[in-house]
C-alpha cells in the first residue's frame, strides 16, 4: 500500500534525468573503474554528487534494496530498513523508511542513503551532514523504474551491471508476453488492494504491467486518474462489472483469500468466482517496482494460460 | 417554534421523509437498475409472499446483498449517532457536545488500529476491537471525571474526556508509526465508510442500537428535567448523576457499536439534533425521537452521496458529512437563534 | 393577621428538630427547631446571611444537614427522592428557565414525581397542567417559549410547575425579589389564594417585612443561623430587635386596620 500512496508524488515528477559524470567523456561507456567517481546523479530529490564509490549504503526503500542487490551492489550495502525483507540476506535493521529517524540512520555512517519516501527537509538535513541521498519514489511506469536502476548503478559504481539487469528484465517481460495466449478483447480484472475495495486503474504501474497481457481494469470506469489511479470502488459496481479475473494483494494484511472473496454476500454471482479465476498475488512484489515484477507477471500469465487452455 | 404544534406532527413528518429517503436511495446506485427490477427483487424477499422476480441473479445480489443492507446500516448508524448526540447535549447541557465527546472516537480508533496491526488478529475482529476500545475510553473518562470532579459536574467529565482522547490518540498514532505498512486500512476506517456493508453488520449492531435507543427514548423526559439544572431537577425527584450515568452509558454503547462498523463519521450527532431543535419545540420528548428518525434519513442521503458523487468510485462517507457539516456549523454559529442558547 | 387556612386533619405538617447546616468552616443554621401546621404560612425573615435560604435548602434536601426534618411524622431523609418530591415543592430564588422550553413543557416537569422512571404523562397529567396554566392566567401562553415571557408571567409559571407536583408543602425562597411593587403584592396574593384553595403549607423566606407581616400567619426571625424571635407579626416585628438584627434603624407603624408596617429610617439626620 505504501507504494500506492507515494505513487502520487511519483506522478508529479513525470520523469527522471540522470546526468552523466562531468569528468568522464560522454562517449566512453562507464565501467567499474574508479575513474567514474565523483559522479553526479539527478534523482527526484535533486542533484546529488557522490565523491567516491559508496561502501556503506543504507537503503530505506524495500524496492531500492531489491534493485541494489540485483545490480551487484549488495556487498556495498551496510543496512536496510525493516520493510526490506528481500533478498533475505540483506542486513535488515529497525530503521523505518516511512518514519525516518535521522539519528538512528547516521549511526550506520552511510556514504549513500536511498529512500522512496522523503519527509520534508530530509535531503537538506542529510546534505548538512554531507550524506548524499537518492530519492527514488514509486515508479509510475516501467521506464521510470529502469531509469532508477541506471541511476543506482551509476551512483554505486555498478552501471554496467545495471544496464545488463534492465536488459534482462525487458527480455523476460517480452518473453512472458510472447508466450502467454492472447486474451479476448475486453478481458477485465478487479485488482483488490484492501478489503474496502481500493483498486488500481490501468494507468498505474501495476495496471500497465497487466495491460501488457491484454487485461484492463474495471476501475477505469471511475476515471483512470481518480485518487491517483487508486480509487475505492463501489461494491455493487464490482458485481455489475463482472470482472473476468480477480487479483488479490490483501492476503497478508487482511486475511483475504479466494475463499473469503467467494463467500462475500452477493459475490457468488461473479464469473471470476464461479470459474475460480481469483489469483492471490504476492503483496510485497505488487507494492514494489523492483526486479521481481517479472515473477508477478509470470503468476498472472500462468493464471491466464490455465484458464485459457 | 410554532404555537400549537403537537409532538406527533414532527414525528410524522420525519417518518414520511425517512420512508421517501429509503425508497429513493434503494432505487439509485452506481449499478443502474430499473425501478421495476429493484422493486421486483424487494418483493421476492418479502416473507410469505411467493413472488418470483424475473430479475437476474446479479440484480438480486446488487439490490439485496449490497445496496439494501448498506441503506439499512446507514440508517441505523445515523440514527444512533444523532440520538447519541442529542443525549450527550442533554446531559452535558452543551449544544456542541457530540457523541464522540468522552473519547469514544479515540478509543474506537485505537481499538481498530490494534486489530489492524496485530499480526495474527483477523480483519473480522476490527468492529469488536473498535467497540471495546470505545467503551474502554469512555469508562476511563468516567472514572477519571468522577474522581477528580467535585460534585461530579459535567465539566470535569468533559475535561477528563479531552485528556483520555488525547492519550488514546497518542497511543494510536505511535502504533500507526510503528506499522506504517498497515496504514491504509487504518486510514480507510478513520475516514468512515459503509462500502462493505452487509446484513452481517446490520445484525451485529442492531441489538445495541435497539437497546441504546430504547434507553435514551425512555429518558427523554428526564433530559428535559436536566434543562432546569441539576439542583432544581433533584427537587422534582430526579437523580441527575444517575440519569447522566445511564444516558452516557447507553449513548456510548450505541455509538461505539455504530462506529465499529462505520468508522468515524462526524457532524451527524451535532447537525441533526440541532436542526430538529430549530424546527420543533426543543423538548427532548420531541428532539430525541425525531433526531433518531432524521439521523437515519440524513446518513442514508449522505451515503447516497458517497456512492454516487464519484460513481463507480467511492467518496469516504466521513468526508461527505464533513462537507455538509462544516458550512452548516458556520451557519449555526452565525444564526441568531443559537446565540440565544439552545438548551 | 389572617387565620390559618382551614385544613382539619390534612397532610402537610412540617417539623424541624435541631437542624444544623454547615458550609466548610461556617455554620449557616444552628440548632433550629420549627413546627409548621398543615395549611399554615410561615415567613422566614432576617438579614442577608441570617440563614433563611440555608434553612429552606436543608428542608428541601438540597444541602446536607444534621438534625431531623419530619413531614406528617415521616423522617424526610428516609424518603426516596420521588416520594419526597410528592410532598415538598421548592421554588428557588432564581429558577433556571431554559429560553426555548415551552410553558406547557415546563409545567409538565412538575408531574415527574408522579410518573414512574420510564413513565410518560397521561392525558390526565396534561389536563392537570392545562388547568394550572389557566388558573394562573397563563392558558394563552401554553406554547410560548420561556424566553418570550415577562417577569411576572415567569413567576406565575414557576409557581405552576411547583403546584403541578401536588405536594402539600410549598417552600418559597424570596419568591418576589425580582418583581416590582405591584407584581410583588399580586404574586403573594396568588400564593395566599392557592394555599387556601389547595390547603398548602407554605414556608417562605421574605425580604419585605411589611408584606411578610400581611401574608404570613407566623414569622420567624433568624440571625446568625439561630431563631431569635418567633410568633405573630406584632410580636416579632419590634423596633429594638429589628434595629439590632438588620443593623439599621426602623420604625414600626400601625395601619388603620391594625396591620404592622415596618419603615426603615436613615441612620443620620438629613443634612
Amino acid at each position: 500500500m505504501r507504494a500506492v500512496r507515494s505513487g502520487l508524488s511519483a506522478l508529479v515528477i513525470t520523469s527522471m534525468f540522470l546526468l552523466a559524470p562531468s569528468a568522464s567523456g560522454a562517449s566512453s561507456p562507464p565501467s567499474r573503474a574508479r575513474a567514474s567517481f565523483p559522479v553526479t546523479v539527478l534523482s527526484a530529490g535533486g542533484k546529488v554528487t557522490i565523491a567516491s564509490r559508496p561502501t556503506s549504503i543504507v537503503s530505506l526503500s524495500a524496492t531500492a534494496t531489491e534493485m541494489l542487490y540485483a545490480i551487484g551492489a549488495g556487498p556495498q550495502v551496510r543496512a536496510v530498513d525493516k520493510y526490506s525483507n528481500y533478498p533475505p540476506n540483506a542486513p535488515i535493521t529497525n530503521l523505518d523508511g516511512f518514519s525516518i529517524n535521522a539519528e538512528a540512520l547516521v549511526k550506520y555512517h552511510p556514504d549513500l542513503v536511498v529512500v522512496s519516501y522523503e519527509p520534508a527537509g530530509f535531503v537538506a538535513q542529510m546534505a548538512k551532514l554531507k550524506i548524499p541521498v537518492l530519492y527514488d519514489p514509486a515508479a509510475p511506469t516501467l521506464a521510470v523504474a529502469y531509469h532508477q536502476y541506471l541511476g543506482l548503478g551509476r551512483a554505486t559504481g555498478n552501471y554496467a551491471r545495471a544496464v545488463a539487469e534492465v536488459g534482462r528484465l525487458k527480455a523476460r517481460i517480452a518473453q512472458i508476453v510472447r508466450t502467454t495466449p492472447h486474451v479476448p478483447a475486453g478481458t477485465t480484472y478487479y485488482y483488490e488492494l484492501d478489503p474496502t475495495y481500493y483498486s488500481v486503474t490501468s494507468h498505474t504501474f501495476m495496471g500497465q504491467l497487466l495491460g501488457l497481457l491484454g487485461l484492463s481494469s474495471i476501475a477505469d470506469a471511475a476515471g483512470v486518474n481518480t485518487n491517483g489511479g487508486y480509487p475505492q470502488l463501489n461494491a455493487e459496481f464490482i458485481i455489475q462489472a463482472n470482472p473476468d479475473y480477480i487479483f488479490l494483494t490483501d492476503g497478508p494484511c487482511c486475511q483475504v483469500t479466494p475463499q473469503s472473496v467467494a463467500a462475500r454476500p452477493g459475490w457468488s454471482v461473479l464469473s471470476a468466482v464461479s470459474h475460480g479465476r481469483i489469483v492471490n498475488l504476492n503483496a510485497d512484489i505488487a507494492s514494489r517496482w523492483g526486479p521481481r515484477i517479472v515473477n508477478l507477471l509470470q503468476e498472472v500469465a500462468n493464471a491466464i494460460k490455465k484458464y485459457q487452455g | 417554534m410554532v404555537a400549537g404544534v403537537s409532538t406527533t406532527v414532527p414525528l410524522l413528518i420525519a417518518a414520511v421523509v425517512l420512508v421517501v429517503v429509503v425508497v429513493v436511495s434503494t432505487a439509485i446506485g452506481p449499478a443502474s437498475l430499473s425501478l421495476a427490477t429493484v422493486l421486483g427483487v424487494l418483493a421476492s424477499h418479502v416473507p410469505l409472499v411467493h413472488y418470483h422476480s424475473s430479475a437476474s441473479a446479479v440484480a438480486n445480489a446488487i439490490v439485496w446483498e449490497i445496496r439494501l443492507p448498506r441503506v439499512v446500516l446507514a440508517g441505523l448508524v445515523g440514527s444512533m449517532l444523532a440520538a447519541g448526540g442529542a443525549a450527550y447535549q442533554g446531559v452535558f447541557r452543551n449544544p456542541l457536545a457530540d457523541p464522540y465527546l468522552l473519547g469514544v472516537a479515540a478509543g474506537a480508533g485505537l481499538g481498530a488500529t490494534i486489530a489492524i496491526v496485530t499480526p495474527r488478529a483477523s480483519f473480522e475482529w476490527l468492529p469488536v476491537a473498535a467497540f471495546l476500545g470505545g467503551a474502554a475510553a469512555v469508562s476511563l473518562t468516567y472514572l477519571m471525571g468522577a474522581r477528580t470532579g467535585q460534585r461530579s459536574s459535567g465539566t470535569s467529565i468533559v475535561l477528563a474526556g479531552v485528556a483520555v482522547a488525547a492519550l488514546f490518540t497518542a497511543i494510536q498514532t505511535n502504533l500507526q508509526q510503528q506499522h506504517a505498512a498497515d496504514l491504509q486500512p487504518v486510514y480507510a476506517w478513520i475516514l468512515g465508510s459503509l462500502s462493505t456493508a452487509s446484513w452481517t453488520d446490520v445484525r451485529l449492531i442492531l441489538p445495541y442500537v435497539v437497546v441504546s435507543g430504547a434507553v435514551l427514548l425512555a429518558h427523554r423526559r428526564l433530559l428535559d428535567a436536566l434543562r432546569i439544572g441539576e439542583e432544581e431537577a433533584s427537587t422534582i425527584g430526579v437523580h441527575p448523576q444517575r440519569v447522566r450515568l445511564v444516558v452516557v452509558a447507553a449513548a456510548t454503547l450505541g455509538t461505539a457499536a455504530a462506529v465499529s462498523v462505520s468508522g468515524l463519521i462526524g457532524f451527524v450527532g451535532i447537525i441533526v439534533p440541532h436542526l430538529v431543535r430549530l424546527t420543533t419545540n426543543a423538548s427532548y420528548r420531541v428532539v430525541l425521537p425525531v433526531s433518531m428518525i432524521s439521523g437515519a434519513s440524513f446518513l442514508i442521503l449522505a451515503d447516497l452521496g458517497a456512492r454516487m458523487l464519484e460513481a463507480p468510485g467511492e467518496v469516504p462517507l466521513g468526508v461527505v458529512t464533513a462537507f455538509i457539516g462544516g458550512p452548516f456549523f458556520i451557519f449555526v454559529l452565525r444564526s441568531r437563534r443559537s446565540q440565544q442558547g439552545v438548551l | 393577621m389572617r387565620s390559618p387556612a382551614p385544613s382539619p386533619g390534612s397532610r402537610g405538617a412540617l417539623r424541624v428538630e435541631g437542624l444544623v447546616v454547615r458550609y466548610e468552616q461556617t455554620v449557616a443554621v444552628r440548632d433550629v427547631d420549627l413546627a409548621v401546621a398543615p395549611g399554615e404560612w410561615l415567613g422566614l425573615i432576617g438579614a442577608n446571611g441570617a440563614g433563611k435560604s440555608s434553612l429552606l435548602r436543608a428542608v428541601a434536601r438540597l444541602s446536607p444537614y444534621e438534625g431531623g426534618v419530619h413531614i406528617d411524622g415521616h423522617d424526610t431523609a428516609r424518603l426516596s427522592r420521588r416520594h419526597f418530591a410528592q410532598l415538598v415543592a421548592y421554588v428557588p430564588q432564581k429558577p433556571e428557565l431554559p429560553v426555548q422550553m415551552r410553558a406547557i413543557d415546563y409545567v409538565a416537569l412538575g408531574r415527574l414525581p408522579h410518573l414512574g422512571y420510564f413513565g410518560a404523562e397521561g392525558p390526565q397529567d396534561r389536563v392537570h397542567c392545562g388547568e394550572l396554566l389557566a388558573r394562573l392566567s397563563l392558558a394563552h401562553m401554553s406554547d410560548r417559549p420561556l424566553g418570550a415571557m415577562s417577569g411576572g408571567e415567569l413567576q406565575r409559571l414557576v409557581l405552576a410547575r411547583a403546584l403541578a407536583q401536588e405536594a402539600p408543602i410549598l417552600l418559597l425562597d424570596e419568591p418576589t425579589s425580582a418583581l416590582d411593587l405591584g407584581r410583588r403584592v399580586e404574586a403573594l396574593e396568588l400564593v395566599d389564594e392557592l394555599r387556601h384553595e389547595r390547603s398548602l403549607t407554605v414556608v417562605s423566606a421574605l425580604h419585605d417585612l411589611t408584606l411578610a407581616a400581611q401574608f404570613a400567619d407566623r414569622l420567624v426571625l433568624l440571625a446568625q443561623g439561630s431563631i431569635v424571635a418567633a410568633g405573630p407579626a406584632d410580636e416579632v416585628l419590634v423596633e429594638g430587635s429589628l434595629d439590632q438584627h438588620f443593623g439599621t434603624r426602623v420604625q414600626i407603624l400601625r395601619s388603620d386596620d391594625g396591620e404592622v408596617i415596618v419603615v426603615p429610617r436613615r441612620q443620620r439626620e438629613r443634612t
